[in-house]
């Protein structure tokens, strides 16, 4: 390890050291500070500081990235580079906004321990940390990190049986797919005797797509067949991270029980950082191998898309509804995964930025409408909860149907947009039977965004449930949101230059 | 005159911005919503008055065309014009806009300002989709008229079947264009751009072309509607307040066939005659089929939505006689079916707004004391059957002049179409207009106000002079379908 790299000459993971020194002074603050004044109510205060916190790394952030060199420190085991840049600054920005959303909801629910901020900042740090690993071991740590916090925020209601619930399912099946993923991680280094991700390139420049079988018997340095086994194992246990089907069924029990914070934020946050490194591996690494783990993928796709889309036909549930969109918006960006070109990794990461801004939206809206006369302060909203919102706060009925449509993608919204610019890639590389059926599909799904719709204006009732209204700054906020929409679709080319750039980076190798 | 040229651009914002002021403005005072609403659209048909009279008639190719840029990385931008295909689709766009809004001036009253909003939106996206010169932005205007028209449907609609109605036509609709949407990201894959005119210069090879035409035609043909996906059509109109039916009858229908004309055609010419046979099997079992079941309809806008999908579907025919005279008829027929067809539904959201029923057996000798009503509603049944001296003869002569250039038995086929025509549009009349009043069912009855006279008004001098002197509207669509049928052939 050069030691120079470890001090303030050139730091170049600054943000995290920021965020991890901070984040210690603040468990520290908070304990000496909760004994002495005899438990006193401070989630808002803490709530307040980890803002300060995390707006001073995503400025930190920015700062790096005035000056993007690939730089890689502490042995070659942490990268610095636009991918990590850019993908840190997008998550920062929205754990910012989960952040300031979540605070009514909180302060409403008497979630009061202010290790709550606490495991959320250090969920981020574990993101951060993922998004710029450059070596398996880096990754697995960083998986863990913000998992082992996510563990912790879906049990955190304790006295309620079904966030203890979530918490225990959450924990034993993210264990399970965490030693999937070591699993693979070891195979690979039993082979090639490396774990670093640069290496890994440099191995197997030689190894083009559709060409390993005969490079594998003229030279027989290494069993191709147990690289390709452990990447499937690394695939699979990502794919458990993400949700998708056929490994999904652990996230509609999970999402439903968690505080809904809690699932807010690991619903919306951890899609983009986990996709991030599953470029690395997978376009960055091991691109030689893209032929023999393409069909999988494929194949995960249409399934996913399919229980996606017929899934959320029969929920009667908001949080439920959302999962499977969520499945389902998690089989249309695996498609521009599976199409392997250098347009695909650009529209995949332009489909993850607005997939991750509409579920903040989405999301927001869900938390922020607090049900009036709830004795029992429950939050698992039943669609029908919803019927009066179109009357009572006109304008945030407004606002979620942009955003629904958009989800919907619904043209003219920004989600249309990305969401032909994946099936584009897909028809590129010739993939049309699959874009026949997700876009069917995709014709499917759209009914349970309309029927929302329908709740929403249709009904002529005048009984229904009533809702606080909507506090100052989270009205400006999700005004901001809204105003952000619409530009993106009237200018997307900020958005696809942005994520043109950072796709030259990862497919450096292709 | 130095801004005339901008005035297309100027003409397809100006609803918009009606629409960002009507937001503005408090949803309480009523008379001023309708106001601003009323003059924005009044204004918006002036301008695209000048449209027409500035128009050179003399030449083919697009005017008033206007670019934008987009997304220039991908090189995909926004690009406008008229020719004299779309130039009569915007005017009657921009005509039957103000006419709804008058239409609905007393009858809606619940959330007035969300309903003069979604209008103006709509009207928007339509004239987009008439002027717009890209493929994808085509796509994007095409599917973007369904949110308006989908909560116009489900929020004023009059029963509790609205719903069904508007999931109905939410999702016939999405359904069919899908597959559009992946024929255009397969042309802009292999083409490398979606500009109109660059892709005419593009030809396709055969099989490309039949499977795109298909695809298109899913598409085009719901919008239409051809027979099998005919169903969301009647439960649209029926459940749809007066107005949402006049621009769903007067406008939106003629989507499909103007991107039968404006795409299909010149893209995908050998496709075109290669599926021409099927078309007027289609076409002819959807002209006898849907006139035979208005027979038997007992709601009166059931009735002319049948007829609607008749008339179209005659309008089909004209289209694939590929020849100039069965073109130049199907997009007249499309005009008058315009404003025909929308002038029957304004009739039945008069007496609608009276006695809040459409059975037609409430209804009868209306003619002792609705006298102007009557006149009117005689007018345009005679219209609708296609009477010498109003448009919708013009256009059907044409277009079976046409058709019987390219398949005579089809032609014949189609005939027998006006005269079942015939038979339901008189038999609706006689038991509307002429009979005893059957005033135990109702007691008041009251004749057409000065509103609603005005709201006829511009649709009888329309259909009058279209009959009477077509050659004004000819005049301008004749270079354009020239050029369109030369482009086919060569």
């Amino acid at each position: 390890m050069r030691i120079e790299t470890l001090l303030f000459k050139e730091v170049v993971i600054l943000p995290e050291l920021f965020l991890g020194i901070s984040l210690v002074y603040l468990v520290l603050h908070c304990t000496f500070l909760s004994i002495k004044k005899n438990y006193p109510l401070i989630q808002n205060s803490i709530l307040y500081l980890g803002v300060l916190v995390l707006f001073l790394s995503c400025f930190l952030v920015l700062n790096d990235g005035l000056e993007v060199l690939e730089q890689s420190v502490l042995n070659d085991t942490i990268v610095n580079d636009y991918v990590s840049f850019s993908s840190k600054l997008v998550i920062g920005s929205l754990s910012l906004f989960c952040l300031l959303m979540i605070q009514p909801y909180i302060t409403s629910q008497k979630i009061n321990q202010f290790e709550y901020i606490l495991l959320i900042l250090f969920a981020v740090l574990g993101l951060f940390l993922l998004c710029s690993s450059n070596d398996l071991l880096t990754a697995y740590l960083a998986i863990e990190l913000q998992s082992l916090a996510f563990y912790v925020l879906a049990s955190f209601k304790r006295n309620s049986t079904y966030s203890v619930d979530a918490g225990i399912k959450y924990f034993i099946l993210g264990a399970f797919s965490s030693s999937l993923f070591l699993f693979g991680s070891s195979l690979l280094y039993g082979v090639t005797g490396t774990i670093n991700f640069e290496e890994f390139k440099d191995l197997f420049v030689n190894v083009f797509p559709g060409s390993y079988d005969t490079i594998s018997t003229e030279i027989s340095l290494f069993d191709f067949s147990l690289v390709q086994f452990g990447l499937v194992f690394i695939l699979i246990s990502l794919l458990f991270k993400l949700a998708i089907a056929p490994f999904h069924t652990w996230a509609p029990d999970v999402y439903e029980g968690s505080p809904s914070a809690s699932t807010f934020f690991f619903a919306v946050v951890p899609k983009l950082a986990i996709f991030v490194l599953l470029l690395r591996i997978f376009y960055y690494s091991f691109f030689g191998f893209f032929e023999s783990w393409r069909y999988f993928i494929v194949v995960i796709v249409v399934l996913s898309i399919i229980v996606g889309s017929f899934g959320g036909l029969e929920q009667r549930k908001l949080k439920s509804l959302l999962v499977y969109s969520s499945i389902s918006h998690m089989g249309y960006a695996l498609i521009a995964f599976s199409a392997g070109t250098l347009e695909s990794i650009q529209m995949l990461l332009c489909y993850l930025i607005v997939y991750s801004f509409s579920g903040l939206c989405v999301w927001s809206i869900f938390i922020l409408t607090r049900l009036k006369n709830n004795h029992l302060q429950k939050q698992n909203k039943d669609l029908t909860d919803l019927v009066l919102l179109g009357k009572s706060n006109y304008m945030l009925a407004i606002f979620f149907t942009t955003v629904l449509f958009s989800v919907a993608g619904f043209p003219p919204m920004i989600g249309f947009l990305v969401k032909i610019s994946v099936f584009l890639t897909a028809v590129e590389s010739s993939m049309f039977f699959v874009v026949l059926i997700s876009i069917l599909c995709s014709v499917i799904g759209t009914f349970y965004y309309i029927r929302l719709i329908k709740i929403l204006y249709f009904e002529k009732v005048l009984v229904g449930k009533l809702y606080y209204p909507i506090q100052a700054q989270s009205s400006v906020l999700i005004s901001f949101l809204f105003f952000l929409f619409l530009f993106l679709f009237i200018n997307p080319t900020l958005l696809y230059l942005f994520s043109y750039k950072i796709s030259l980076l990862v497919s450096m190798s292709i | 005159m130095l801004y005339i040229k901008n005035i297309l651009s100027f003409i397809l914002v100006l609803p918009l911005i009606g629409a960002i002021v009507l937001s503005f403005i408090p949803a309480s005072n009523k008379s001023l919503l309708r106001s601003i609403a009323l003059n924005c659209s009044c204004l918006t048909f002036v301008l695209s008055l000048f449209l027409w009279v500035f128009f050179n008639k003399s030449v083919g190719t697009f005017q008033f065309a206007e670019n934008f840029f987009w997304i220039p990385i991908l090189n995909l931008n926004f690009s406008i014009g008229v020719d004299g295909i779309s130039l009569f689709f915007i005017l009657l766009t921009t005509l039957l806009i103000p006419i709804c809004l008058l239409a609905s001036w007393d009858s809606i009253q619940v959330d007035l300002k969300k309903y003069l909003i979604a209008f103006l939106v709509m009207e928007f996206f339509l004239i987009g989709v008439f002027c717009v010169l890209d493929l994808l932005f085509f796509y994007i205007f095409f599917e973007s008229v369904l949110i308006p028209m989908f909560l116009i449907i489900g929020i004023w609609g009059s029963r509790e079947r609205k719903i069904r109605a508007a999931y109905f036509f939410f999702l016939y609709t999405l359904l069919g264009s899908v597959l559009m949407l992946l024929s255009i990201l397969y042309i802009y894959y292999q083409v490398g751009t979606t500009d109109y005119e660059v892709l005419l210069t593009f030809s396709f090879s055969p099989l490309e072309q039949k499977i795109m035409w298909f695809a298109f035609f899913a598409s085009f043909a719901t919008k239409v509607p051809m027979v099998p996906v005919h169903l969301w059509l009647p439960e649209a109109h029926v459940e749809a307040p007066t107005a949402g039916s006049v621009i769903l009858a007067g406008v939106l229908l003629k989507l499909g066939t103007y991107g039968f004309i404006r795409f299909s055609f010149p893209l995908f010419p050998e496709a075109c005659f290669y599926f021409a046979p099927f078309v007027y099997a289609m076409s002819v079992v959807g002209i006898v089929y849907t006139s035979f079941t208005a027979i038997r309809q007992s709601d009166f806008k059931r009735i002319i939505a049948y007829t609607s999908v008749a008339h179209m579907n005659l309008v089909m025919v004209g289209l694939f006689s590929f020849n100039v005279i069965g073109l130049e008829g199907a997009i007249l027929q499309s005009l008058s079916h315009g404003f025909v067809a929308s002038a029957l539904f304004l009739i039945i959201g008069v007496v609608y707004d009276r006695h809040h029923t459409r059975m037609v057996k409430y209804y009868g000798g209306l003619v002792h004391t609705m006298p102007i009503y009557v006149f009117i509603f005689l007018f345009f049944t005679m219209s609708n059957i296609g009477l010498p001296g109003t448009g919708s003869f013009v256009g059907e002569f044409l277009i079976l002049t046409g058709s019987f250039k390219a398949n005579t038995t089809v032609t014949f086929l189609s005939a027998t179409g006006m005269i079942i025509g015939g038979c339901y549009s008189l038999w609706l009349f006689n038991r509307i207009a002429y009979g005893n009043l059957k005033t135990q069912y109702f007691k008041n009855y009251l004749d057409i106000n000065k509103r609603e006279f005005l709201i006829f008004f511009p649709l009888l001098l329309g259909t009058l002079v279209m009959g009477i002197y077509p050659n004004i509207f000819l005049n301008s669509i004749h270079f354009s379908t020239n050029m369109l049928v030369e482009f086919m052939y060569f």
